[in-house]
Order: C-alpha cells, then sequence, then structure tokens
C-alpha cells in the first residue's frame, strides 16, 4: 500500500481533491475536518511527494492558498484504494 | 501488501472516501453574468446590422460594433479572472464548462469578426446563435433544466427564424440570444443570490 496515504487526513485530502481542479486551504479543511496545523503538515507532505501542487496568491488583498491533484496522485489513490478493496474482499 | 493496516481500518478508509465523495459532487456553476453581457451584445450586433441594412440606420453607427465587443471582452476577461481567484473550489466539470464557453463563443466571434464575407448579414447572427445554443445545451447536459429550456429556445428562435419571412429573421434570432442567452444568466443570477 502507499505509505504516504495510510494516513486517514491525507487520504481524505487526495479523495477531496480529485473531482476538483483547484480548492482553497479552508475548503480544505473544512472538508476533512482537520485543524490548520495538521492539515498543513499532511499538504506539506503530500507536496513534498509530489502528489499535489500548491498555489499561494491573493484574494481581495487576504492570502489564499490552494491545492490542485496532480496525475501523480491521482494514480497513487487510485492503486491505494484498489489495494484496500482487495484487502476487504480477502478478509470477507 | 496489507502492511499497517487491519480490514476494519481498511472499511473505515474506504467510508471516508465515499463519503468525501458523496459530500464533494461539483456542481456547475455557469457564472449568470457572462450570459447576459453576451446575450445583449449578440441581440445588439444582430438587431443594429438589420437596421443598417434596412437604412432605417445611418452606417456610421456600424462603428459602434467593434466597440461593444472589446467592451465585453474586456469584462469576460476580468470578471473571470476575478471570479477564478475567489472561488474556494473549481471542479474539474467547472473547467470543462469554460473552456467549452470560450471556445465556442470565441471561434464564433473569430468566424463573424474575420469571415463575414462567407458568413454575411443573418448567417453570421445564426453562428451566434449556434454557440450559444452549444453552451446552454452542455450546461443543460449536465443537469440544469434552465440551461435545457434556455438552449430549446435558442434552438427554436433559430428554426423559426428560417422559416418566417425574411423581414423578421433578424429580430427572432434577437429575441432567442434575449430570452434564451441573457435570459438563463439572469435566472442563474437570481438563483444565486
Amino acid at each position: 500500500m502507499d505509505e504516504l496515504l495510510l494516513s486517514k487526513v491525507r487520504l481524505g485530502v487526495v479523495a477531496a481533491l480529485l473531482n476538483y481542479d483547484w480548492v482553497a486551504f479552508s475548503a480544505l479543511a473544512r472538508c476533512v475536518d482537520a485543524t490548520a496545523g495538521n492539515l498543513g503538515a499532511h499538504l506539506l507532505k503530500l507536496v513534498d511527494a509530489g502528489y499535489v501542487d500548491e498555489e499561494k496568491s491573493f484574494a481581495n488583498r487576504r492570502p489564499l492558498t490552494r491545492y490542485r491533484l496532480t496525475q501523480r496522485g491521482r494514480g497513487a489513490f487510485a492503486a491505494h484504494v484498489s489495494q484496500l478493496q482487495a484487502l476487504l474482499k480477502a478478509a470477507r | 501488501m496489507d502492511r499497517g493496516l487491519s480490514a476494519s481500518q481498511a472499511r473505515d478508509h474506504i467510508e471516508m472516501v465515499d463519503r468525501i465523495l458523496a459530500e464533494s459532487q461539483p456542481r456547475l456553476c455557469s457564472g449568470g453574468e457572462f450570459f447576459v453581457v453576451w446575450g445583449f451584445i449578440s441581440a445588439y450586433v444582430t438587431v443594429l446590422s438589420e437596421l443598417v441594412v434596412r437604412a432605417a440606420l445611418p452606417k456610421p453607427v456600424l462603428w459602434t460594433i467593434p466597440v461593444v465587443l472589446v467592451a465585453g471582452a474586456v469584462f469576460s476577461i476580468v470578471r473571470g479572472a476575478q471570479t477564478r481567484r475567489r472561488i474556494a473550489r473549481t471542479s474539474l466539470v467547472q473547467r470543462e464548462f469554460f473552456n467549452v464557453l470560450w471556445l465556442t463563443l470565441g471561434l464564433a466571434l473569430v468566424v463573424d469578426v474575420a469571415a463575414f464575407r462567407i458568413f454575411p448579414g443573418l448567417a453570421s447572427a445564426a453562428i451566434w446563435s449556434v454557440a450559444e445554443a452549444i453552451v446552454l445545451l452542455f450546461i443543460g447536459m449536465h443537469g440544469n433544466r434552465r440551461a435545457q429550456l434556455a438552449g430549446a429556445l435558442v434552438v427554436v428562435s433559430l428554426v423559426a427564424a428560417n422559416f418566417l419571412s425574411a423581414n423578421l429573421s433578424a429580430y427572432v434570432l434577437a429575441a432567442g440570444m434575449l430570452a434564451g442567452y441573457a435570459g438563463f444568466g439572469l435566472s442563474e443570477l437570481a438563483a444565486r443570490d
């Protein structure tokens, strides 16, 4: 299995990005129900691994950080979820 | 293969992924103001050209057309950039929609401006109607009933313009642009508020 996606928060982040182009940090925090500090640390790992792209900008003079799933992240998510499903099937 | 996770943890993770995917089903947000602006611009250009052809207005008023088109393009670019920065989430469907919108209307604009000898007068207006119908029906395909209705209205205006008296064709096309395209934009703005 993908070591990086064994974390529930990181797996949730990747799932939350799956149907979207860019997602703001605040929207991600609501989606996976994580604190800002916790989510920031997990996102850093996903960015470092090349699973997620980060974009920093300003909107109405306020900083805005957005994230997007990369092709590598998309592939890793698909492989990881199919392995989770295989594990469940084997356990039945 | 199952290093680090038990079957119950795997089930827990799968259930969380299912919940997040169910909650994040993207809704197509079309940006009503673009439809209002371009619906009015296309109807304005159609009616103005017709009035000039029928000598109801002097030819120099045709110079307002490039001014209006440039103003519409500037508005669309600025507003598009503002919207892109402001929204918290942009879905893949949304990105696909904006691609369809820019490509379809951009091509119609290029054809109308640069191929006016091949598509003179009403043919040029009809191309606008076809482009607008494609955009509306694309949105309609993603479950927006108002867009389905508006797209059908534009197509009906196109067919009606073909079969009605030639004196009425331009006005029927313009009515379709106003009621279908601009009307859809107004209904989207009302729904958003």
